[in-house]
């Protein structure tokens, strides 16, 4: 209840304050003009002599402590009368009539006209903060989740039959990458509910990812079981598809990614992987795509390395060479190319990552002066 | 609540601003009263964006991610001061730092200038009001920060890991009171051009504003160059990247500005040229906004690369310049010269002053625009590099070098060079002999480095000459003599130090640039390397999980020539939220040199390893540090001095030269 009232009160406070503030500042500017005289210390310029009185107590200031002998005194005075004199035959711009009261409430209307407008445009008064202390969805994330989850294997522990227990915990562990407690946790909400299609790919895949991706018999039987259950279910077909091609099964495989990407919608962001990995699949295991993207790079080496080696280039063309023959596999290219970049970029500064790359790829750094 | 009103304090003070300036621009003449509203609103602005500020920061230390700067920019484990740095570490947030510290100037002048006369106050605050309003509502119309998000995400999306450091809470603040406090003389030129008058009261006010902004920028540009040296992994510390030119330009302008109002403030002379200067010092700090800011270039400052809000800028870019200089066409011709002198003469020194800093602004101007408006042109693409200006701006910062020693020494309205030249002699002889010694025992065989020292010398000891001179050091007894020095004025301290501190960086940027040695290599922990006589020995490598990153440390043991040794870790960090890396350099420093050991990217079984000895880098830094001291004591000293010329004891010898 509390919290619904702050709904309404929120907006409200907000406007009183924003109207108060605003009140307070067109009346600091009111008074500013009309309440109070004139300020009584004036402008220094309102006698111009001021000016120059004051600079001539500083000249005898400054003679009085040692600081200007006689003759530079006596200097820096005539200076002086030659300035006053100058800017007394050029008389003072006089000023029009006084500021007046209406050009004020023009611009204090204006004022507030403008600030409420555009904050009606921009602003969101009905928007509260929401610091993060305040949030308790998030205090109650913030809880360790490893502190948590001991609280949970306590329980179960207890009670070893708690579903709701399993289920909570079993995503946790995936999580924190706990796969065989994940596996061993799908296996008793599997136990003590129904095998859907959704917990069979859900434990095959805890086992997949204990196994670094290697698809145990318990787990391509649990995937099949997922799919046959249910005709449309997505999820176990690709992992299917994807175990099938490790093993090297192409034609089953190449189902798995037709059906798949049967049910798709058009949108999901595994269908590019799935129709790339039925082409594949088709091919019988080769990658047309990435044999043609390697003909194109030798294509590219050939005549950037050509025009490299001819004209020079930047360092980061030098780097690309270099680059492209290590994912050609070409050491000796990849060397000779680093070797003549080391040649027209002798200081290490100037080669910036290519030396990184180079080293780190376990090329050797050639003619270099330090 | 406290963001929206944060945001409803920053439209008030936009809608104050906005009416201010046409209240200001439009009534100059309508004398005292308008004056006092326009004071008031100049403090009413800057408490309301002031207040708009603290809701900001207010946000982000909170983590309230429904504020979307918060939740693009913070990150609830981030630590306090990283989460108050970041709220300018960001286009909206720092457009907002940059409005903050517009409006405090103007609060200052409204302030500090009760007693100037109320036409030029009507001027200059209706000008800076003019400012705030442009910029105010670029900032709430196209980049607002107050934009609010609902529902509010649960984290934020970290701040970029390069900035995560203590330089970002100090190089942006110090740099935006540099660039923006070049706004007051750019609002008190417009003022002059507009009431046609330029007097004592206008220089007198001019030049302790351009004295200030020209500290702080100092003393930003100084911890830039510091903070991309250490954070930035490369040992550089200034790259001739358009974005450091950008804040280069309104430095060496400033400079300028710096001393043609010297002239102006002591002889009246000079007017419509410190006018012109203070127009193009502003100018360019507004260039610079507007390159870093308008997606033209990348590099570690540009945040915003929407090329909306950057045809904005420019728009008010031309605006604002455009009108300046068209005023400045117009009203010039019928401002009054001021004072005369001779050519040789302490003003026809800082001319010659003015002269090359102005031919330097343009040199850095050309080698930053060129690439960009070719690009833009024909699609060509090319790099200006540090070669094109080393070149151009050391071939015009030799001469001003060679002739920086003798202004001091020159009497103000007609002066005796062969006088002067002969007090300097000593200095002379000296810079040369250290300049040949430590040419031969530094075994050079760079043409350019005997010349670079001998002229960081002759600066260097150039500079304490005037002070020697006036104290008559040796030539009375001591105890006068240090009397004497007691009693010098802080202005001629004030150079004095503001020229040392010019020869000192120029000494460290000759020596390191000379004598800087560097390694590449790949170590394994147990393995040693050396470099200049340090003898790097690779102890350990070790992960650890940091505040909000991920932690590769690799622990050194460096030996120096002398035998003593430190440890020294060297970090690359993976910061969690955002995955991104940063290198964390480990500095070692002896004396004023410094060694610089970064640890490379991990390979398979080893770790590529760079290190670099820098001598006497630091001096660099300490040069900076001096002339922005030497700033700060200039303002501390009474104003309203008069330039004293010197008697023509020798007129007709200066006549016949």
């Amino acid at each position: 209840m509390p919290r619904r009232a702050d709904k309404r009160l929120g907006p409200m406070i907000f406007w009183s304050i924003a109207i108060a503030v605003t009140a307070i500042a067109c009346a600091a500017l009111f008074y500013a003009a009309a309440g109070r005289t004139v300020n009584a210390t004036g402008p220094e310029m309102a006698d111009p002599n001021d000016h120059f009185r004051l600079a001539l107590a500083g000249i005898e200031a400054d003679e009085r402590s040692g600081k200007l002998d006689a003759e530079q005194a006596l200097a820096a005075r005539g200076e002086l009368a030659r300035e006053m004199l100058r800017s007394q035959s050029e008389g003072r711009a006089r000023a029009d009539k006084e500021f007046g009261r209406v050009p004020l409430l023009v611009g204090l209307v204006g004022i507030v006209a403008l600030a409420f407008g555009l904050y009606a445009v921009l602003g969101q008064p009905d928007l509260p903060a929401q610091p993060l202390a305040n949030r308790p969805e998030m205090v109650a994330q913030s809880m360790d989740l490893g502190e948590a989850i001991s609280r949970i294997e306590a329980r179960l522990a207890e009670a070893p039959d708690d579903l709701r227990g399993w289920q909570v915990i079993a995503p946790a562990y995936v999580e924190l990458g706990r796969f065989a407690d994940a596996a061993n946790a799908y296996r008793r909400i599997i136990g003590l509910s129904e095998p859907t299609p959704d917990l069979q790919s859900d434990l095959a895949e805890a086992l997949l990812f204990e196994a670094n991706g290697a698809g145990s018999d318990e787990a391509m039987a649990l995937l099949r079981a997922a799919a046959t259950a249910d005709a449309s279910h997505v999820r176990s077909r690709l992992y299917l598809a994807a175990e099938l091609m490790r093993a090297g099964n192409y034609p089953e495989a190449s189902a798995f990614w037709q059906q798949a990407i049967d049910l798709a919608q058009g949108d999901e962001p595994w269908l590019p992987a799935a129709t790339q990995g039925l082409a594949v699949a088709l091919n019988d295991g080769v990658d047309a795509a990435a044999q043609q993207q390697s003909e194109m790079i030798q294509g590219m080496v050939g005549g950037l390395s050509e025009r490299l080696y001819a004209e020079g280039g930047t360092i980061e063309e030098w780097a690309q060479l270099v680059r492209s023959y290590l994912v050609l596999d070409d050491r000796d290219a990849a060397q000779r190319a680093f070797d003549a970049a080391v040649a027209a970029y002798p200081a290490a500064f100037d080669r910036g990552d290519l030396d990184t790359l180079a080293l780190g790829a376990g090329l050797t750094l050639n003619g270099d002066t330090p | 609540m406290s963001i929206e009103l944060g945001h409803f304090a920053l439209i008030l003070a936009f809608a104050i601003a906005l009416v201010s300036a046409i209240g200001g621009l439009l009534l100059w003449r309508r004398g005292e009263r308008l004056a006092l509203v326009l004071g008031h609103a100049s403090i009413l602005q800057f408490v309301l964006v002031a207040v708009a500020f603290l809701a900001v920061v207010q946000a982000f230390v909170a983590s309230d991610f429904s504020l979307a700067l918060a939740a693009n920019h913070s990150h609830s484990l981030k630590p306090l001061i990283f989460k108050i740095s970041g709220v300018w570490g960001n286009h909206e947030g720092s457009m907002l730092l940059w409005v903050l510290i517009l409006v405090l100037f103007g609060a200052l002048v409204a302030t500090f200038g009760r007693r100037l006369p109320s036409d030029l106050t009507n001027l200059v605050l209706g000008t800076q009001s003019l400012l705030v309003a442009a910029f105010a509502g670029f900032t709430l119309l196209t980049s607002n920060p107050f934009e609010r998000l609902s529902p509010a995400p649960l984290e934020g999306a970290d701040l970029n890991p390069v900035l995560q450091d203590i330089g970002l809470a100090i190089h942006p603040p110090l740099l935006y009171a540099g660039y923006v406090g070049f706004s007051i003389c750019f609002s008190f030129a417009i003022a002059a051009l507009v009431s046609g008058r330029i007097d004592q009261a206008w220089a007198r006010w001019v030049r302790p504003w351009t004295m200030l902004s020209w500290t702080f920028l100092t003393l930003g540009i100084a911890m830039g160059s510091y903070w991309a040296y250490y954070e930035l992994g490369w040992g550089g510390w200034w790259f001739w990247d358009p974005v450091e030119n950008s804040s280069f330009m309104p430095w060496l302008a400033g400079t300028a500005l710096l001393h043609s109002a010297l002239v102006m403030e002591k002889r009246n002379a000079l007017k419509i040229w410190t006018i012109f200067l203070s127009i193009i010092t502003f100018s360019l700090s507004l260039l610079g906004t507007f390159l870093v800011r308008s997606g033209i270039l990348t590099s570690v400052h540009t945040f915003a690369s929407d090329p909306t809000r950057g045809l904005v800028i420019l728009t008010i870019l031309a605006v604002l310049i455009g009108g300046a200089f068209l005023l400045f066409a117009i009203r010039s011709p019928s401002l009054r010269q001021g004072g005369l002198f001779a050519p040789i003469s302490r003003e026809g020194a800082l001319i010659l002053n003015n002269l090359f800093l102005a031919t330097a602004v343009g040199a850095v101007l050309v080698g930053t625009l060129y690439p960009l408006l070719l690009d833009a042109l024909t699609g060509t693409t090319i790099s200006v590099g540090a070669p094109f200006f080393n070149f151009t701006f050391g071939a015009l910062m030799a001469p001003l070098l060679l002739v920086l020693p003798f202004g001091p020494l020159l009497a103000w309205k007609r002066a005796d060079l062969v006088a002067a030249g002969q007090r300097l002699m000593g200095f002379a002889a000296l810079s040369v002999f250290l300049a040949i010694l430590i040419s031969a025992l530094g075994g050079t065989s760079i043409s350019m480095v005997p010349i670079g020292l001998l002229l960081g010398f002759w600066v260097s000891f150039g500079a304490i000459a005037e002070v020697i001179e006036r104290s008559r050091l040796g030539r009375i007894p001591l105890g006068e003599s240090l009397r004497r020095l007691r009693g010098l004025p802080r202005s001629i301290w004030s150079t004095a130090l503001g020229h040392f501190g010019m020869g000192l960086t120029v000494l460290g940027i000759v020596t390191v640039s000379a004598w800087e040695t560097e390694l590449v290599t790949t170590l394994n922990p147990g393995e040693t390397a050396e470099l200049s006589g340090y003898l790097v020995a690779f102890d350990s490598f070790e992960q650890q999980p940091g505040a909000n990153y991920v932690a590769d440390t690799g622990v050194f043991t460096v030996t120096d020539p002398g035998g003593e040794t430190a440890t020294l870790l060297a970090e690359r960090r993976t910061y969690v939220a955002s995955g991104m890396p940063t290198t964390e350099a480990a500095i070692q420093t002896y004396g004023l040199s410094q060694l610089y050991l970064q640890l490379g990217e991990p390979l398979e079984n080893t770790h590529v390893i760079r290190v670099w000895h820098k001598p006497y880098i630091l001096l660099i830094w300490i040069g900076a540090l001096v002339m922005a001291g030497a700033g700060a004591l200039s303002l501390t000293d009474r104003r309203l001095r008069v330039g004293i010329p010197q008697r023509a004891r020798k007129a007709t010898a200066e006549a016949a030269q």
